[in-house]
């Protein structure tokens, strides 16, 4: 006999006996069933953490101030100064901005809204990959000379433009001098539920400065030259503002690769935690298949003593049942796999994540299963195989 | 085609050893019919398993086909029923789950034959048995009479070179038992081997010769003069 008629002839077993091979697979399905549900929504959120982290900017870096608790605010943490000579200084820090943040209305002739403004300079732009719609960004003769303009992105332009095309046109802003707007720019729309960022304008650091002197800016923003150097450009920054401002300690930083780091640990922590809830469902699921496969050994005491009369050897009934158990476990695995997928589906749609189960994960949860199989179906398969052919004809 | 030699089997069950066969010569040639009778506890079956290669002996020697198999491993022991015996039992001995036709298959998937070739005979050997319309019917489709029939083309599929029959007809009415006692006539005229265990005179009566057993002894070897003839009977294909 080959394995393709062994594999028949148990299918021929599991057929014969439907409702106890469902039963005995039911542990196998829901152990798999789960493994497969929660790798598929977790793998999906990790993905989806991931993208959104990538769209922020590559090798995006910030820098920010680290105060201890008693310690004064300094206006004077990072200056117009500070960047030019980091740049100069670290070839690995390709772009370098500053970012204060403010609130204000904006006011045109048609409508008015509340926005976040961000106060930063023209390398902005290539930090954060901003794609323009309209006009264009701030340049470095901008930045250099303050210019009165502004940058909106594309739901603040429709909100207080309308129609119109705001390119051209002058805005009021709240408390501050009238702005010319120059650009409207792609809204970052945020795939993670509950997340979608408010309306942002962008205007010179130097128009809100109203020159060079800047005060209590809140990060830095930096990308670096490569992905590889991420880590050395933040630390030379940190290393030239600390010698700078004879301040050692007082900058902390914060990289995407951190975040990525950080949502890998988590991520791994969670897969540890259900591969050991997975490997206890299925050693029980496992366990119930040996013990069902040791019931239909005894129930199919006869079956086996015929066969042996027939001229079954010994491996050939060892096989058999070892067969019966690996494709009975393989069938709970498959439906184990379609059922986690399903169920990964259905919570992804109300979660709005994407579900996602490599074909590996797949792979892997099907040989598993056979593999449960074989460590369980071993047993039962060589006590039905050590039977004496004698006693098993005269079973009832 | 079957020669035994002083065969004895002790059976130690715990602290007593019972000696069921206590030294059985006997010899059964070629195309010969052969009904082996006693009563419960007389040997029949022990002789029986032993000359089915289900069991084996304590001592003796059992040449079967010209070949010495006392003393050999069960695997050899399972080749040697699957090429050269044939078994009918009284309970027919069916695998429920499986169809007339793949129960006929079972020898064959074990002889290593392939899918075709195993139908194509099952196919052929139900036919012979006259359930050339039944094939796809399983036994609890079918009355006792088929189901033995079934089991009849099963033994003989393989061509073995001797036919088993243990009590065959003891789960059947008289006149589906002469049913099949028709069909086991018919094999030894188209030259079979077989070898019957009854305790029925009746059923012996259709055998050319009956050996007698008792506490584990054979004790009467006789011919039959006139067996009782159920040729002809439009059961046999």
């Amino acid at each position: 006999m080959n394995l393709k008629e062994f594999i028949l002839v148990a299918l021929e077993g599991v057929r014969n006996n439907k409702l106890r091979s469902f039963l005995t697979t039911l542990g196998i399905v829901i152990g798999i069933a789960a493994v497969i549900a929660v790798i598929a929504i977790g793998q999906g959120g990790q993905a989806m953490i991931i993208s959104e982290l990538e769209a922020f900017g590559s090798n995006i870096f910030q820098i920010y101030p680290d105060y201890k608790e008693g310690e004064y605010t300094n206006p004077r943490d990072f200056t117009k100064e500070d960047i030019t000579i980091i740049k100069k200084l670290s070839p690995e820090v390709k772009y370098l901005a500053p970012m204060k943040f403010t609130r204000g209305e904006i006011r045109s002739a048609v409508g008015k809204k509340n926005a976040r403004i961000i106060a930063t300079t023209a390398d902005y732009e290539q930090i954060r990959n901003v794609e323009i719609l309209r006009g264009r960004f701030f340049n470095a003769e901008d930045d250099a000379v303050g210019r009165r303009v502004i940058v909106l992105d594309e739901e603040l332009a429709n909100e207080i433009f309308g129609s119109e095309n705001p390119v051209g046109q002058r805005v009021m802003i709240e408390g501050r001098d009238p702005a010319l707007v120059i650009g409207v720019i792609k809204k970052r729309e945020s795939q993670l539920p509950g997340m979608q960022p408010d309306r942002r304008a962008y205007i010179p650091i130097s128009f809100l400065e109203g020159g060079n002197q800047w005060q209590y800016v809140h990060v830095l923003i930096g990308s670096a030259a490569g992905k590889d150097v991420v880590y050395k450009a933040m630390e030379r920054t940190k290393l030239i503002l600390e010698r700078r401002h004879n301040a050692p300690g007082h900058y902390a930083s914060y990289s995407m690769e951190q975040e990525m780091e950080a949502v890998n640990k988590v991520t791994g922590i969670m897969r540890l935690i259900i591969s050991c809830i997975a490997g206890i469902s299925l050693l029980v699921g496992g366990i119930g298949v040996m013990n069902i496969m040791l019931v239909s050994v005894t129930e199919r005491t006869r079956e086996i003593g015929i066969r042996m009369a027939l001229g079954a050897k010994r491996k050939d009934i060892l096989m058999q049942f070892l067969i019966e158990a690996v494709v009975l476990c393989s069938i709970g695995g498959i439906t184990g796999i379609l059922l986690g997928y399903g169920g990964a589906m259905i919570v992804s749609h109300f979660l709005k994540l994407p579900p996602l189960v490599s074909w590996w994960t797949a792979l892997g949860a099907f040989l598993f299963s056979a593999v449960i199989g074989v460590f369980f179906g071993i047993y039962p398969a060589n006590k039905a195989s050590k039977l004496d052919p004698i006693v098993a004809l005269r079973r009832e | 085609m079957i020669e035994v030699n002083n065969l004895r089997k002790v059976y130690n069950t715990g602290a007593a050893a019972v000696e069921a066969l206590k030294g059985i010569t006997l010899s059964i040639k070629q195309g010969e019919f052969v009904a082996i009778m006693g009563p419960s506890g007389s040997g029949k079956s022990t002789l029986m398993n032993v000359l089915g290669l289900l069991d084996t002996p304590t001592a003796g020697s059992y040449r079967l086909d010209n070949e010495e198999v006392s003393g050999l491993s069960k695997d050899r022991l399972a080749v040697l029923r699957n090429k050269k015996l044939g078994f009918v039992f009284q309970a027919f001995n069916l695998i429920p789950g499986l169809t007339a036709v793949k129960n006929v298959e079972l020898p064959m998937l074990y002889a290593g034959l392939k899918p075709d070739e195993r139908r194509r005979k099952a196919v052929a050997a139900l036919e012979r048995v006259g359930l050339g319309e039944r094939l796809n019917h399983r036994p609890n489709e079918l009355s006792g009479g088929q189901n033995q029939r079934v089991a009849i083309a099963r033994a003989i599929v393989n061509n073995p070179a001797v036919i088993m029959a243990d009590e065959p007809t003891g789960a059947l009415d008289t006149r589906t038992g002469e049913e099949i006692m028709a069909i086991f006539q018919q094999l030894h005229r188209e030259g079979a081997t077989i070898v019957l265990v009854t305790h029925e005179p009746e059923i012996a009566r259709h055998a050319q010769r009956i050996l007698r057993f008792k506490d584990g002894l054979l004790i009467s070897d006789e011919t039959v003069e006139n067996p009782i003839s159920v040729a002809g009977k439009e059961v046999v294909g």
